[in-house]
């Protein structure tokens, strides 16, 4: 039995008045690609900034290998082997495309002021290594060639590219998807389906959160369902497309399961 | 000590404490409102103190009229900073809108030194200048009028923001400007609003104060300083804490001076509003959450 | 991280001003500005912190002249009162700033408002008062004179000259040292803040304790500052050190340029020329005059003069040559 990289336990999230995450028990088994799916609303970016750490839960708690991440802040998350990307991307459009892929590799490395103040030797080594291991992943996303482009000049489709290269230069072992699809166009979306899988060859588990049902269910080897917060329906994607409370759910919402 | 002279500690404590409260819940109101931390704020209080001064010595003007016109007037230059300094501000930033307000607040202080006098003024007194005896201490009536003023400034503005509509706007506002936006609220006219009340709120401190303190260019300096601790006491958010955190401030200054001990001499004295401001931020940075730190 | 220098065209730039800088003192008419060059050196340690910690921190820091001050009266009493050596001082002072800044530093950028800029004139305010005030260390309102010279070696600098090479050397090691520290892992995480926290943060970078780094680095810059201007005048009082002080700098800072580190030198430069040039003749203008050009310069240019021209300037060679690349 292959072990769960992510769990939640009694997962609750309010906002004042508003319940986000209602009492969610999930379990992301390592090494697949697992969908976060549900009509607009359901509280699925809620819940993946519950993983990422962004919000704190109201009750209830995330696992992460096994030991509950309590109130531990994003930026050590990462540090962990979390990392996500940004549904509205989020890019740095202060240094070029490969240096936004070394900001990755910030937590896969260690030197810092003095070393860099100073030129010493163990600056240059330790940057020639980040270097070298951000045009890797810049070059696995296929971006190699705009390695000293400024981002912004980039169109949609290859931004997002590059934020998935930028996480995954953070070497994580769980890699969160934001809305990978949103925007792109059909061509767009095969390449990136295809990158998601390489992505999980690589041994990477993956958890995406879309709206794009051929998306999911192309290359979803596990779904979760939510509606009005609570978990409805988990399984494969065929399961899933045939569950009726699925269609309910979305039903009274414009999008159709097909 | 001797109670009469504690008592009168603690009045001057809570006099300068209901200035810094009227001053704290200026700044709350435009950040609650707009996010931005005004630096003027405390010039706006000067304004008031020394426009009623000159309306009254240079022009002859009665001191209630006096006093109205430099509240109105107040109420202006907190209108036009908005409008020229902040609404036009292209891809302003946090950074940037902080130093246009303090840009904006050394000019004012600039300008009211060059073209009025550099000289403290005392506009006249609301109702004479005879100390009222209670229990052992020395009560000016003008003290009266400042805490007064401050409690129902207070009630007015509770009643202002819960029960009408201009008012709740405002707090609509403050908890979100998009979910203000769906419901028909313009942002920026509810900015416009703040500004102009946070500054006539100023104004009306900075008239009932200077009497009492007397006025000067450089007034606002120290009086923004102090409001700003008691705003940070009510966390930028909440009235009533700005409200009795300013008090706090006064009171915790006066008797520091009065218990006259070791480091903490009169001179000093302007120093406890600092410690106090690190304190209070020491503080609410151990409680607050990551979450509310983040988003 | 290879090169010195971003490009040819700042070699030549830096090339330029080591020309200047090596003429100045020689020339027969200019040579009256050396005492004003020295002075921008000096100023311009200050203002880089400053622009760092904005462009940065996105806060204002209205109290770099209280690390200044601190800077100054620490080398000051050490070295003439208790006759420590002037180097050693100068490290102690910039030690004991740090340490400072960062107790300063840490519940405030742990925060999420914008307390930095109302903490700080309190700061610059208190410590004012304190180095008028304690007159047993700081000599009250009339300061300390007689401050013993820097010196290696037996050599002390003492001649205009001397000490116009030796500020100058600081000033560009210092802005050399703070471009190596940009172009940086750590400059990375800085840039990163800059361009998107909740990015930054998704990459492991922890926020606050780079802010509170460039906060406790723009102290330390403004202390060794404060110490060469008191081995440079030989006496020290706290006028240079109060709030006004710190205002001229943060229009020095916002002249030069959010994040710019050669801003900083430009800023301080203009704004140092105009204050001397113009200011002097107006006497209180100067406060109206600062206050017009921070409102200004912010509300047309945000990311500060310099940086803006810098970038009006990249967008239209970017036009002429139709590429997509930016460096």
């Amino acid at each position: 039995m292959s072990s769960s990289i992510l769990e939640t336990k009694g997962l609750y999230k309010a906002f004042g008045g508003l319940t986000a995450v209602d009492k969610v028990d999930l379990s992301v088994e390592s090494g697949k690609i697992t969908s976060v799916i549900g009509p607009n609303g359901a509280g699925k970016t809620t819940l993946f900034n519950l993983i990422a750490g962004v919000y704190m839960p109201t009750s209830g708690e995330v696992l992460f290998e096994g030991k509950p991440l309590g109130k531990t802040p994003p930026y050590r998350r990462a540090a962990l082997g979390i990392a996500r990307t940004f549904q509205n991307v989020l890019l740095f459009d202060n240094m070029t495309a490969l240096e936004n892929v070394m900001t990755g590799q910030h937590p896969r490395s260690r030197y810092g002021f003095f070393e860099a103040a100073l030129r010493l030797p163990k600056a240059h080594r330790e940057e020639e290594t980040i270097s070298l291991a951000a045009k890797r992943y810049l070059n696995l996303v296929g971006l190699g060639m705009y390695a000293d482009r400024n981002p912004l000049s980039l169109p949609l489709g290859q931004q997002k590219l590059l934020t998935v290269a930028r996480a995954l230069a953070t070497e994580p072992k769980l890699l969160l998807l934001d809305e990978p699809g949103a925007g792109l166009n059909a061509l767009e979306k095969q390449s990136l389906s295809e990158l998601i899988r390489r992505i999980r060859d690589m041994g990477i588990t993956i958890v995406l959160v879309e709206h794009d049902m051929d998306l999911v269910m192309g290359i979803a080897e596990w779904v979760i369902v939510l509606d009005s917060g609570q978990k409805i329906a988990e399984g494969t994607a065929s399961q899933i497309q045939r569950d009726k409370k699925v269609i309910a759910a979305y039903l009274g919402d414009e999008e159709a399961v097909e | 000590m001797e109670t009469g002279q504690f008592l009168q500690y603690l009045v001057s404590g809570l006099t300068m404490g209901s200035i810094y409260a009227l001053v704290g819940l200026g700044f709350t109101i435009i950040f609650t409102v707009t996010g931005i931390i005004n630096f003027a704020q405390g010039e706006f209080v000067m304004l008031g103190g020394m426009l009623s001064y000159i309306l009254f010595t240079s022009f002859g003007l009665p001191s209630g009229l006096a006093i109205l016109l430099s509240v109105v007037a107040a109420a202006l230059v907190g209108i036009m900073l908005y409008l020229l300094g902040i609404r036009t501000a292209r891809k302003a930033s946090a950074v940037s809108l902080v130093v246009i307000t303090i840009g904006a607040s050394i000019f004012i202080r600039g300008v009211a030194g060059q073209i009025w006098t550099r000289d403290p003024v005392r506009p006249p007194y609301f109702s004479g200048s005879e100390s009222l005896s209670f229990a052992g201490a020395y009560i000016q009536p003008q003290v009266l009028w400042i805490m007064g003023t401050a409690l129902v400034a207070m009630i007015v503005l509770h009643v202002f923001f819960s029960y009408t509509m201009l008012g709740k706007a405002l707090k609509a506002c403050a908890i979100s400007r998009a979910a203000a936006g769906l419901v028909g609220i313009d942002a920026r006219a509810m900015a416009l609003i703040a500004f102009a009340l946070a500054a006539a709120l100023g104004a009306i401190a900075g008239s009932v104060m200077a009497p009492h303190t007397t006025v000067s260019y450089e007034s606002g300096v120290m009086l923004g300083l102090k409001g700003f601790v008691a705003a940070a006491i009510g966390g930028f958010k909440s009235h009533t804490l700005a409200f009795f955190g300013g008090l706090l401030v006064g009171l915790i200054e006066s008797l520091t001076v009065a218990a006259n001990w070791g480091p903490f001499q009169s001179e000093y004295a302007d120093a406890v509003a600092l410690i106090a401001l690190l304190i209070i931020l020491l503080i609410r940075s151990r409680r607050l959450s990551t979450e509310e730190r983040a988003s | 991280m290879k090169a010195i220098l971003r490009n040819k065209w700042s070699y030549l730039a830096f090339g330029a001003l080591l020309i200047l800088l090596a003429i100045v003192p020689f020339t027969p008419r200019l040579d009256d500005y050396t005492m004003l060059m020295t002075f921008i050196a000096i100023n311009t340690m200050v203002t880089v912190g400053l622009c760092l910690l904005m462009g940065y921190t996105g806060q204002v820091s209205l109290g770099q002249t209280a690390f200044y001050g601190i800077g100054a009266y620490v080398s000051a009493i050490l070295s003439k009162t208790y006759g420590v050596n002037p180097w050693l001082a100068m490290l102690i002072a910039a030690a004991a700033t740090g340490v400072f800044a960062y107790v300063i530093g840490f519940p405030i950028f742990r925060l999420r408002g914008n307390y930095l800029a109302m903490a700080t004139l309190g700061l610059v305010l208190v410590v004012y008062v304190l180095f008028r005030e304690l007159g047993e260390y700081t000599g009250g309102p009339d300061g300390m004179a007689g401050i013993p010279y820097l010196s290696i070696g037996g050599l002390a600098f003492k001649s205009r000259l001397a000490k116009y090479f030796l500020v100058w050397f600081f000033c560009l090691a210092i802005l050399l040292v703070s471009q190596n520290i940009i172009r940086s892992r750590t400059g990375r995480a800085l840039r990163a803040i800059h361009g998107s926290e909740p990015a930054a943060e998704s990459v492991g970078i922890d926020l606050s304790r780079y802010k509170i780094k460039i906060f406790v680095l723009s102290a330390v810059y403004a202390s060794i500052a404060g110490s060469l201007f008191v081995h440079t005048l030989r006496s020290v009082n706290p006028q240079p050190f109060g709030f006004m002080a710190s205002v001229m700098i943060v229009t020095m800072a916002v002249v030069g340029g959010l994040a710019s580190i050669w801003g900083a030198l430009f800023g301080t430069a203009v704004v140092r020329i105009l204050s001397n040039e113009v200011l002097l003749r107006f006497g209180g203008l100067d406060i109206i005059i600062y206050g017009v050009i921070l409102m200004i310069v912010m509300i047309l240019v945000p990311q500060g003069l310099f940086v803006g021209l810098r970038d009006t300037y990249e967008r239209w060679r970017l036009k002429r040559t139709r590429k997509g690349a930016v460096t």
